[in-house]
């Protein structure tokens, strides 16, 4: 077994952990004032945080690059002050990844706050509790089954990207190259063995994770 | 001042809201059918809903005023808000949900009021249990706890026995009654049952679409509902239709049925009707007497506003009977098959043989007829 497919493998974990990680901070909230807040343009960010999930994931990546390519509309003012571009990094992979997975917590959890009854909200609000911390001590965790589920879907989403993470970072072995990606380059170049063995690590792996959610789902309900 | 004062105007698709109403008493019920726009008052004097214009005002502190741009968030309110469906958490336990309100007081004295709390509602021993475990009774103690720990300067409760299962609403009844004499903290509750207005309430607003047709004390609503409206949502049976003959201060002779009955007239609001004009009124049927045929011929002067008929419909509600009669009068009968109804006590109904005997004299003294002004 090549060095390079290990490193896919710890790649592919480390960039699904941050993107899942950065989903719950981005999403969770996003999810919330969604469920619970009117506010204008609220229909537009619906709308743009759904879009991965039907565009085909490498028009997804062709906007990320237009948005944080060397050129990008952020990547430009970023390159020229920092001489740094994320394109091509690892960190592109992450970004890339959270994008894509980032409807799948967003839908999910939404429907779990928008099932909790709101009368709970307004008892605590009658008993002195401010939005904020009656989001955090009655909305989100009797929503956290359903958060749970969606950050479960999220971290699988996350680890079996591929289409939008070739469009922004690239195939770089060792450095961008994650497990769908080396697979694709080892049934690419005929490395029938080593696309196997990642293969069924990848199955194997979600697999754990689909049971592990599973158990703590059955334990927070 | 009174001690409650509410004035709320607001517009929502297809419902509008326009109530006044003040109340000094303890207890304030309000009551009406289902989408009356009740449980709304309640929430705009929770601040859980901005009205669109008016002014609410509780012992003295504005909550809500559109005029000066005033209201008080709910979190500043100190209202405690019994809901419908209790809405306990279920994720916490009992005392965590009766504490809730008291989190950012120190832990001993939370703790304290905790346990007089749940002392004083006869919830000992069930502080750690979660709100799923509970029965029905015991729940809307918990959320009675919860509201009433915050030591609120007012309480509401929506429908609070809706949840419960017939059987136990009566006992319950009695029960919240007794827990909210025993606080003495104002409150508002909600209602579709006037039965539960009545026995828990001290006033009693009527409510019909979005306003407020009557508010009064308890014991005058029940004797003078201030139109047929009110009457009809308080579930009054035998409200007739006549015509006045004469009305004077003190007594309003009417037809009909091609009879003469005699009324008396409201004490506090006399009404007078020029003759002719239509006149709605009703007869409670507990307070129709049946005239017994083993004490002689009925005294005018003793048995006023005397009738005959018989009986051509009965029902049995356990201990009393509900005679349904037409009268001998020529004429299509006033209430459909019938004229009236009146309601006998069970021995009463066993006494008279009224199960044999189906043609009967009635009589109802004057101040059983009450009349509704239009």
């Amino acid at each position: 077994m090549s060095r390079e497919y290990l490193d896919a493998l710890a790649l592919s974990v480390q960039v699904a952990l941050l993107a899942t990680l950065l989903n719950a901070g981005l999403g969770i909230p996003l999810a919330y004032l969604l469920a619970r807040r009117v506010f204008r343009g609220k229909t537009l960010i619906d709308l743009l945080v759904t879009l991965p999930l039907v565009l085909p994931p490498t028009v997804t990546g062709y906007y990320l690059i237009v948005l944080l390519g060397r050129r990008g509309w952020l990547g430009a003012p970023l390159y020229e002050v920092t001489g740094w571009t994320v394109a091509f990094t690892w960190y592109a992979a992450v970004i890339a990844a959270t994008v894509m997975a980032l409807p799948l917590l967003v839908r999910t959890a939404r429907a779990a706050i928008e099932s909790v009854d709101r009368d709970l909200e307004k008892a605590a609000y009658t008993l002195g509790r401010p939005e904020w911390r009656t989001a955090l001590e009655v909305t989100l965790p009797l929503a956290g089954r359903g958060i749970l589920a969606g950050l479960v879907l999220a971290f699988a989403r996350a680890l079996g990207e591929f289409g939008a993470t070739l469009m922004l970072a690239g195939n770089i072995p060792g450095r961008t190259q994650t497990v769908p990606l080396a697979i694709y380059t080892a049934v690419q170049t005929g490395e029938a063995a080593e696309a196997l063995f990642l293969v069924a690590t990848l199955t194997a792996l979600s697999c754990v994770v689909l049971v592990a959610a599973g158990r703590l789902g059955a334990r927070a309900a | 001042m009174a001690r409650l004062e509410v004035a709320i105007v607001m517009g929502l698709p297809g419902f509008a809201l326009d109530v006044a109403w003040s109340g000094d008493e303890g207890v304030v019920a309000l009551f009406g059918p289902s989408g009356a726009g009740k449980s709304l008052t309640l929430n705009c004097l929770a601040g859980l809903t901005r009205p669109d214009r008016g002014r609410i005002v509780v012992d003295g502190r504005v909550f809500f005023d559109a005029a000066t741009d005033v209201e008080v968030p709910p979190q500043q309110r100190r209202v405690g808000y019994v809901f419908q469906s209790y809405a306990l958490f279920p994720h916490l336990t009992v005392a965590e949900n009766v504490g809730f309100g008291l989190r950012d007081r120190p832990r001993r004295l939370r703790q304290e009021r905790t346990g007089v709390v749940l002392e004083r509602l006869g919830l000992n021993g069930l502080g750690a249990r979660r709100p799923g475990e509970l029965s029905g009774g015991q729940r809307q103690r918990v959320a009675l706890g919860r509201a009433l720990a915050i030591d609120p300067a007012l309480l509401l409760l929506d429908e609070p026995l809706s949840a419960l299962d017939a059987p136990m609403r009566a006992g319950l009844r009695d029960e919240l009654r007794r827990v909210l004499r025993d606080w003495g903290i104002p409150a508002v509750i909600v209602t579709h049952d006037f039965a539960e207005a009545y026995r828990l309430g001290d006033r009693i607003v009527v409510y019909e679409a979005g306003r407020v047709i009557q508010s009064a004390l308890c014991s005058e609503l029940l004797w003078q509902p201030a139109s047929e409206a009110v009457a009809r949502i308080m579930g009054i049976r035998n409200i007739l239709q006549g015509t006045v003959i004469k009305a004077t201060p003190d007594r309003i002779q009417l037809r009909w049925r091609g009879l003469t009955l005699e009324a008396v007239n409201s004490p506090t609001r006399a009404y007078l009707p020029p003759p002719e004009t239509p006149i709605a009124f009703f007869v409670r049927p507990e307070y129709v007497r049946l005239i017994r045929k083993d004490r002689g011929a009925p005294d005018p002067g003793h048995h006023m506003n005397l009738m005959s008929g018989r009986i051509v419909d009965e029902t049995d509600f356990g201990t009393t009977w509900a005679l349904r009669l037409r009268l001998d009068e020529p004429g299509p009968p006033a209430q459909g098959e019938y004229d009236l109804e009146v309601e006998v006590p069970r021995m009463v109904y066993e006494i008279l043989e009224i199960a044999r005997d189906r043609r009967w004299q009635l009589s109802i003294h004057r101040g059983s007829i009450q009349v509704l002004p239009g």
